[in-house]
């Protein structure tokens, strides 16, 4: 999931006003920014497949997206704002943790439940369903844009460019396409 | 691609968009009367 976990930040900046949209937005990419760093230092792996569904295996990522480390990364990014106050460091550790959530949908089981953990979690639309998953992502991005706009035009304090907002998001989402994929 | 492009796109996949999602955000501003 990509454009996915933007929209479930839009959701949540929807949920809770006062946090900063930019730490929002961060903490639900939170675990695939450390994903990048970790891979070009050799503690995660990653295998291409061009022409399989989504183009590549994701071989251990357990330091970045394990059930464990999802909920330090989550708590060690919310003590982060706990200047801000409890609420808004709780906020920012539901944006983390959002993120493995989000991906226990489209990950086949590579998810494991701790580093080195044998058991593995991912309910796999990527692999069940190899274009389905790009609908399945849009209507959540779809539920999650609306109840923004509608948060938006009850509380008056964000949101008037939603339509903007609207079309980053599915421009990312359609980038993100299984016919862009490489091959 | 390789993996090392994989990690690099990734990462900057999820950054380089926060600044315009955030400006685009920002609450409206209020003129003073």
């Amino acid at each position: 999931m990509y454009a996915g976990h933007f929209a479930a930040g839009f959701a949540i900046k929807a949920r809770a006003p006062d946090a900063p949209t930019w730490g929002v937005l961060i903490g639900v990419g939170l675990l695939d920014l450390l994903f990048g760093p970790f891979v070009l230092a050799g503690w995660e792996r990653v295998t291409l497949t061009p022409g399989v569904s989504p183009g590549f295996t994701l071989d251990y990522i357990d330091w970045s997206h394990s059930l464990l480390m999802s909920m330090v990364w989550a708590a060690a990014y919310g003590l982060c704002f706990l200047r801000q106050g409890r609420p808004i460091a709780v906020v920012m550790g539901i944006a983390v943790l959002s993120h493995f959530v989000l991906d226990w949908f489209m990950h086949p089981a590579d998810l494991a439940l701790w580093p080195g953990s044998r058991v593995h979690l991912g309910l796999g639309l990527w692999w069940l369903f190899p274009v389905g998953w790009w609908f399945f992502e849009l209507a959540f991005i779809g539920l999650c844009l609306a109840y923004y706009y509608r948060r938006s035009r009850t509380l008056r304090t964000f949101g008037h460019r939603c339509a903007a907002i609207v079309v980053v998001i599915v421009f990312l989402h359609v980038a993100n396409s299984p016919w862009l994929a490489p091959h | 691609m390789t993996p090392t492009s994989m990690a690099i796109l990734t990462f900057l996949a999820f950054l380089l968009p926060v600044p315009l999602l955030v400006w685009l955000d920002r609450p409206r501003h209020r003129s003073k009367r």
